[in-house]
């Protein structure tokens, strides 16, 4: 009885110190909204048509203000084109720094410098995106959206049309259309 | 260990086999009672390969086979056999005869002097089923299969002397670790791999269901659920179309609701190990629950200050009170209190 105790006692200690190590997976190791946003965004530049004059040299997409997508981004325009154009990642830090670009990214920590934003873009075609809900119903083109612990899009047809782009059905579809 | 083990189970094999042979020329003979007794003869002489012949012809003739001692020399030999030459083989069919033979001598005679010594035997032999069990698993991964052979037949054996034996707790601890290592064999090639998942889930359920409350169970659960929804989300190809990615979104949902429980469940049985609260934060994250991803990154920033919440009190202990070192030290226990409610709570310090 006591040799097997013992021996008992060995076999739980081999068994409770070798086990497999796990790697953990969390955001600090991977972001999984921020590339589920980017695949929202990299879908985005295929459902809206931009005019034809937008449609030659480099498509850009500039980040306003710190976003988790960057990295993701940064992956999207080393790996893939939107149709025929390269994409071209700018990050702009400030206002003053925004330039031309096909689509403006809003983080949510510059969600406020929307209405300048939407004022510096103004004639143009930037299909503006934010971050924060409930912008696409404040002049965004598309705000992301958690409904159901789900990453979801509002868009706004209105803003979109206004800068003279065209949202396809299919995009509609599968979006909360604010107006 | 395990050395002297052998060197013990030497002299009692020894003693025994001479015991043995008093025994059996103390027996009335006969034609096939001696090829018993010339069965303990060769065994003496170390002629296993002899032995084994003698007993095994004893073992099948009319006049032997009904003979309680007959099988408990057969699982005598074949034991010494086992410990012989096959002791590295975990797969032995010696000790497979051995425990069969006992089996048969214990079912026929309880109440013999030879009932203690094959009593002995039968429990040294089931340790070795779980040793060879474990040492399966944690040697290659692979060899899972032999490894729950040995398992169910440890117990088959441990029931034979006890047949009320309790083999939950062992259990736990067997499921535990197979578990892990079906969960390495799936991570090696999850496509090739798929049935390794749900081997990794039904394991993992299987301790649960003993224990609902074994930390190890549940957060290997939470994080098999959480890794699987991850790697989805990793894997994602930049032009998945918006149906296909709604879908895939809801499947990962799915799994990251489903790991939330048993995550939740290992952080409240121990609220300060670090890699329970990675993985549920991230979970939270995943699942867009913001508010309570950062509250939990808030108490794992909390565990990363320990060392300094414990330094600072050590500090303190050595200075006067009232001076502005002992004030200043002291407002920075009192902030990091403030700021991280658990860290007095993980620091162990009452």
């Amino acid at each position: 009885m006591k040799r097997l105790g013992i021996i008992s006692i060995i076999l739980i200690v081999l068994l409770t110190s070798t086990g497999t190590s796990y790697k953990t997976e969390t955001k600090q190791n991977f972001d999984t909204n921020a590339k589920m946003k980017a695949v929202f965004v990299y879908n985005f530049t295929r459902y809206i048509a931009w005019p034809e004059e937008y449609k030659q040299g480099n498509f850009v997409i500039g980040l306003l203000g710190e976003t988790s997508i960057t990295e993701e981004l940064n992956k999207v325009a080393a790996t893939k084109k939107a149709v025929n154009q390269t994409i071209e990642v700018k990050k702009f830090g400030s206002m003053s720094d925004l330039s031309e670009c096909h689509i403006l990214y809003v983080s949510s920590n510059n969600s406020g410098d929307l209405a300048a934003a939407l004022q510096k873009t103004k004639g143009r075609s930037t299909l503006v995106i934010t971050e924060r809900d409930g912008l696409a119903a404040k002049g965004a083109g598309i705000s992301f959206k958690v409904v159901a612990n789900r990453q979801k899009f509002e868009i706004s047809k209105g803003n979109i049309e206004t800068r003279k782009m065209t949202v396809g059905a299919a995009l509609l579809s599968l979006a909360i259309v604010v107006d | 260990m395990e050395v002297e083990n052998n060197i013990s189970m030497s002299k009692i094999t020894t003693k025994v086999v001479m015991t043995l042979l008093f025994i059996a020329t103390c027996l009335t003979t006969s034609a096939q009672q001696a090829t018993v007794r010339q069965a303990l003869k060769a065994l003496q002489a170390e002629d296993l390969e002899t032995a084994k012949g003698f007993i095994d012809s004893a073992a099948v003739h009319e006049e032997t086979k009904d003979s309680s001692s007959t099988w408990y020399y057969r699982g005598f030999i074949y034991k010494k056999v086992y410990n012989s030459t096959e002791k590295s083989n975990k797969n032995s069919s010696a000790r497979d005869v051995s425990v069969e033979s006992f089996k048969i001598f214990l079912e026929l005679d309880k109440k013999s002097e030879l009932f203690e010594t094959a009593y002995k035997s039968v429990k040294y032999l089931a340790s070795t089923y779980y040793n060879d069990a474990a040492n399966a698993l944690t040697e290659n991964p692979e060899r899972y299969e032999l490894a729950i052979i040995n398992f169910e037949k440890h117990k088959q054996t441990m029931l034979l002397i006890d047949p009320n034996h309790d083999f939950r707790s062992l259990e736990m601890q067997f499921f535990l670790v197979l578990g892990q290592v079906y969960n390495q064999l799936y991570e090696r090639d999850r496509e090739k791999n798929t049935s390794f998942y749900e081997k990794t889930e039904d394991a993992y359920k299987l301790v649960l269901g003993v224990d609902s409350n074994n930390l190890s169970a549940n957060y290997n659960l939470a994080i098999l659920y959480y890794n699987e929804g991850v790697n989805i989300i990793k894997n994602l190809d930049y032009d998945l179309d918006l149906i296909t990615l709604t879908l895939i979104q809801d499947e990962v949902v799915v799994l990251f609701q489903r790991a939330l429980p048993y995550a939740e469940r290992a952080y409240l049985l121990n609220p300060c190990r670090k890699e329970t609260l990675i993985m549920l934060s991230g979970i939270y994250f995943s699942l867009n629950e913001m508010e309570k991803s950062q509250q939990i990154q808030m108490e794992l920033e909390g565990i990363e200050k320990i060392g300094e919440y414990r330094e600072l009190l050590k500090r303190v202990s050595g200075l006067q009170e009232g001076t502005d070192e002992f004030n200043n030290v002291q407002n920075k226990i009192k902030e990091l209190i403030e700021n991280y409610s658990k860290i007095n709570y993980c620091s162990g310090i009452k």
